[in-house]
C-alpha cells in the first residue's frame, strides 16, 4: 500500500507538473500576453496544489484507517460471548488470522467471521485509498489550472508556499519539544498522585520500592530525589573541573600558539576523541580509572569504593573536552587578527594578549562552549551506569557511589513494572526535572551571552 | 636638520617566494611627520610593519637588511620585540578598539607595562591621552561604556589615545583614515599635526591630498621599491622621477 501510493502520488505531480507548463504555455500564446512569471512557476503551482491534497489524504488515512477498521469490526462481535477477552487482545487476534492461515486452526468460529469481516473491510479501504488520492489530485488540479492566467503572478504564489514549507519545518522542533513537556508533565502528574511533591523534591531517601502486597514485610517505598540530584551535580562538577581548564587550554593552544602542521593533526584527534561512544569510556572508567581511584583513595587514607563519583567524573571529563577545545577554539579563531595586532603593537606580549584581549573578546563563546558541557555532563548515563554506581547516597565525598538521574530513569523503566507503578512512573518525574534544569541553564546561558554582546558589540 | 630617528638600509621582505620590498633605504626623522605613498600593493605597509616587527606575526615573511631605531639594530633576534613596540605605537587601517570600556582601553598598556603605581596615576595617563588624542571632551562623562560604541572616528581616535598612553616615541599609521568620513580625517589630520611636536610619525596613506596636507616628508613606494624619497613641498612640485610624477599627478595608481 505504501509503495503504490507513493508511486501514484509521485506519478501525479509529475503529470501535474508537465500539464501546467503545457497549458500555461499554450494560453499565453493563444491570449498574446506575455506570462508573468516564468512557466516553471505555474507548474510548480499546480503541483503544490496537486500533492498537497494527496498528502493529506495520504497521512489522515494512515492515521485513522486502523482505528476505523477496528471499530467497524468489534462492533459486529458479539462480546457476551467471551466476557474475559480484552479489546485490544481480541483484535490483535482477529488480525493475526486475518493476515495468515497457520493462525486460524482451532479458533472460535466468531473469531474467524470477524476475522474475515476484517479482511473484506480492509480490502474495500486499500481500492478507496487509491481512488481518493487520485480524486483528490485530480480535483487540486481542476482548482488551481484556473489560476492558469498569464496574468497570474504564479512566482510570489510559490514563494510563499516556499515560505509556509520553511515556517512549518521550523515548527516541527517546536512543536516536538512541546509534546515532550506535555508527556512528561501528565505522567509525572500521576506520579505526583502517589508520592508529594514535597517529598519528592527534598526528600532525602530515595528507595523507589512499594510493597506489592499489603503486610509484606519491608519498608515503605520512600522518593526523595535530593540524593540524586546531588550525585548528578557532584558529578557534573568533578567532570566540569576537569574538562573546562583542559579543554580551554587546549583551545588557546590550538588557536594561538600550535603551528599549522600541529594544529592539522591535533584538531581531527580531538573531534574522533568526541565519536567516542559513551559506553566505550564506561568501560574506560570502570576498568582503568576507579581501580585507580580506589588505589589512590587508599594511599591518602581515604576508603574508596571500587566505583566513585570521581572515577566517572573524571572520565566524563575527558569525554567533555572536545566539546568544550572545539567550541572555544572556533570562537577564538574568530576573534578579529586587528585586535590581536592592536594589542601586541602596544607592546603586550602574547600571553598578556591572550589573557586580556582574546579570553574576554572570545567570553561569550566560551560561556556557550562551558555550558553545552554541562548539559552534556547532566545528561550523560553511560560512564555513570558503569563507573560511579547505581546507589543512591547523599554525600559530597567523591570517592563515593552516587547515581544520577538519567541513571534513575534507566533504572525505573528496565524490568517488569507495570506502567502505573510510582516506580516507573518515578521516570517522568526526574526527566521532567531535570527538564527543567537544563532550561533554566540554558535561560542563563542565553543572558550571560546576550549581556556581554551588547557591551562588546 | 632633525635627527634621523629610524634609519633603513636595503630592507628585503620575502612572503614566501615572493619578493615584496627591494632594498629599501629610508631615513626617517625625529618629530616630523613622514608620508609613504604609492599604488595598492606597493609594500608601503609592509614596510610600516618591518618598523615595529608586525611582520612576525606572519610565519612566511622574511625581513632582512638593517633598521635601526634610535641607533640601534631592531633586525635581529635578540631585540626585545615587546619593549621595541611599546616605544612604537601602532595605529590601523580600521579602528579597532578593545571590547572593553573607553577607560580600560586606554588604560591597558600602562597596565601591562607597569608605568604606573596607583589608580590616581592611570587616571591621570588616560585623561591627558584621551585629550591628547581630542576626544577627552567627548567621552569624558561615559568612560565606562564600551570603546566600540563610539563613531568610526572617535573609536580611531580612541585607538590613537591607547597608543599614546604608553608614551612612544614613534607612532605608526596605517592608513588611519580610509574607513573614516572627511569631517573625522580632518580632526584626525588635525590631531597629527598637533602630536607631531611630541612623537615622530610615520603614516601610510592613499591621499595623496593627505600627505601633502600632514607630512613634511614623502617616500613614494612603487612595486615594492621606494621610488622617491624627499621633502612633501617638493615631491609633490618638483618630482625627479618620471614614476613620481605620473602617480601625484593621477596618470597611474
Amino acid at each position: 500500500m505504501f509503495y503504490w501510493s507513493l508511486i501514484i502520488i509521485l506519478l501525479g505531480i509529475y503529470s501535474a507538473y508537465i500539464f501546467g507548463k503545457s497549458r500555461i504555455t499554450s494560453n499565453s500564446r493563444q491570449l498574446e500576453i506575455k506570462t508573468a512569471s516564468l512557466p516553471t512557476y505555474y507548474a510548480q503551482y499546480i503541483m503544490v496544489w496537486c500533492l498537497l491534497p494527496a498528502l493529506i489524504v495520504y497521512f489522515g488515512w494512515i492515521i485513522f484507517e486502523d482505528q476505523i477498521i477496528q471499530n467497524l469490526v468489534l462492533a459486529n462481535f458479539d462480546f457476551d460471548l467471551n466476557p474475559a477477552l480484552n479489546a485490544s487482545l481480541l483484535i490483535a487476534e482477529i488480525k493475526n488470522v486475518a493476515l495468515s492461515d497457520s493462525f486460524a486452526e482451532g479458533k472460535a468460529i466468531e473469531i474467524l467471521n470477524a476475522a474475515e469481516h476484517y479482511a473484506s473491510i480492509k480490502y474495500v479501504s486499500s481500492i478507496s485509498f487509491y481512488l481518493s488520492i487520485l480524486i483528490v489530485m485530480i480535483l487540486g488540479v481542476m482548482f488551481a489550472s484556473r489560476k492558469l492566467q498569464p496574468s497570474f503572478r504564479a512566482q510570489q504564489s510559490i514563494e510563499n508556499y516556499v515560505k509556509y514549507f520553511l515556517f512549518f519545518c521550523s515548527s516541527v522542533a517546536v512543536l516536538t519539544t512541546v509534546g515532550i513537556v506535555f508527556s512528561l508533565l501528565f505522567e509525572s502528574l500521576r506520579f505526583f498522585s502517589d508520592v508529594s511533591v514535597f517529598e519528592f523534591l527534598f526528600g532525602t531517601k530515595w528507595y523507589p520500592y512499594i510493597p506489592i502486597r499489603e503486610g509484606q514485610s519491608g519498608s515503605q517505598g520512600s522518593f526523595g530525589a535530593v540524593p540524586i540530584f546531588a550525585g548528578t551535580f557532584l558529578i557534573m562538577i568533578v567532570a566540569m573541573c576537569v574538562a573546562t581548564p583542559i579543554g580551554l587550554f587546549t583551545a588557546i593552544y590550538l588557536a594561538e600558539y600550535a603551528s599549522p602542521r600541529v594544529r592539522r593533526i591535533i584538531k581531527p584527534l580531538l573531534e574522533i576523541l568526541a565519536g567516542v561512544p559513551t559506553i566505550v569510556y564506561g568501560f574506560f572508567a570502570f576498568v582503568t580509572v576507579a581501580p585507580f581511584v580506589k588505589t589512590f583513595g587508599q594511599s591518602i587514607g581515604i576508603d574508596a569504593s571500587p566505583t566513585s563519583a570521581l572515577a566517572a567524573g573524571l572520565v566524563m571529563g575527558i569525554m567533555i573536552i572536545p566539546f568544550i577545545s572545539s567550541l572555544s577554539d572556533d570562537v577564538i579563531n574568530s576573534v578579529p587578527q586587528s585586535l590581536r595586532e592592536g594589542s601586541l603593537g602596544i607592546g603586550a606580549n602574547k600571553a598578556e594578549t591572550i589573557k586580556r584581549v582574546i579570553l574576554p573578546a572570545a567570553l561569550p563563546g566560551i560561556v556557550g562552549a562551558f555550558l553545552l558541557g554541562v548539559s552534556r555532563a547532566i545528561g550523560e548515563t553511560m560512564i555513570v551506569v558503569v563507573a560511579a554506581g547505581t546507589a543512591p547516597n547523599l554525600t559530597a565525598n567523591p570517592f563515593e557511589n552516587v547515581t544520577t538521574v538519567t541513571v534513575q530513569i534507566v533504572i525505573a523503566l528496565i524490568g517488569d513494572q507495570e506502567f502505573d507503578d510510582p516506580r516507573t512512573l518515578s521516570a517522568f518525574a526526574l526527566g521532567l526535572v531535570l527538564f527543567v534544569i537544563t532550561l533554566i541553564l540554558n535561560i542563563f546561558a542565553l543572558r550571560i551571552v546576550k549581556k556581554y554582546r551588547e557591551r562588546y558589540e | 636638520m632633525n635627527n634621523v630617528k629610524v634609519s633603513t638600509k636595503n630592507v628585503n621582505v620575502h612572503y614566501g617566494t615572493k619578493q615584496a620590498l627591494h632594498r629599501v633605504t629610508l631615513d626617517i626623522n625625529e618629530k616630523e611627520v613622514t608620508a609613504l605613498i604609492g599604488p595598492s600593493g606597493c609594500g608601503k605597509s609592509t614596510f610600516l610593519r618591518c618598523i615595529n616587527r608586525m611582520n612576525d606575526l606572519i610565519d612566511i615573511c622574511k625581513v632582512d637588511g638593517s633598521i635601526t631605531v634610535d641607533n640601534e639594530e631592531i633586525i635581529s633576534d635578540e631585540v626585545d620585540v615587546v619593549s621595541l613596540r611599546s616605544k612604537i605605537g601602532m595605529v590601523f587601517q580600521k579602528p579597532n578598539p578593545f571590547p572593553k570600556s573607553i577607560f580600560d582601553n586606554v588604560a591597558y598598556g600602562p597596565t601591562i607595562h607597569g608605568i604606573v603605581e596607583t589608580k590616581t596615576d592611570l587616571e591621570e595617563i588616560v585623561h591627558s591621552s584621551l585629550k591628547r588624542a581630542g576626544l577627552l571632551k567627548e567621552v569624558k562623562d561615559r568612560l565606562h561604556e564600551p570603546g566600540t560604541s563610539l563613531s568610526g572616528g572617535q573609536q580611531q581616535r580612541l585607538c590613537i589615545a591607547r597608543a599614546i598612553a604608553v608614551n612612544p616615541d614613534i607612532i605608526l599609521m596605517d592608513e588611519p583614515c580610509s574607513a573614516l568620513d572627511p569631517i573625522a580625517t580632518a580632526t584626525i589630520e588635525e590631531l597629527i599635526d598637533e602630536l607631531k611636536n611630541k612623537y615622530t610619525i610615520v603614516i601610510v596613506t592613499h591621499s595623496m591630498q593627505q600627505a601633502a596636507r600632514v607630512s613634511q616628508r614623502t617616500g613614494f613606494f612603487h612595486l615594492g621599491e621606494l621610488v622617491e624619497t624627499g621633502e612633501t613641498q617638493k615631491i609633490f612640485t618638483n618630482p625627479e622621477n618620471e614614476k613620481t610624477q605620473g602617480y601625484i599627478t593621477g596618470r597611474f595608481g
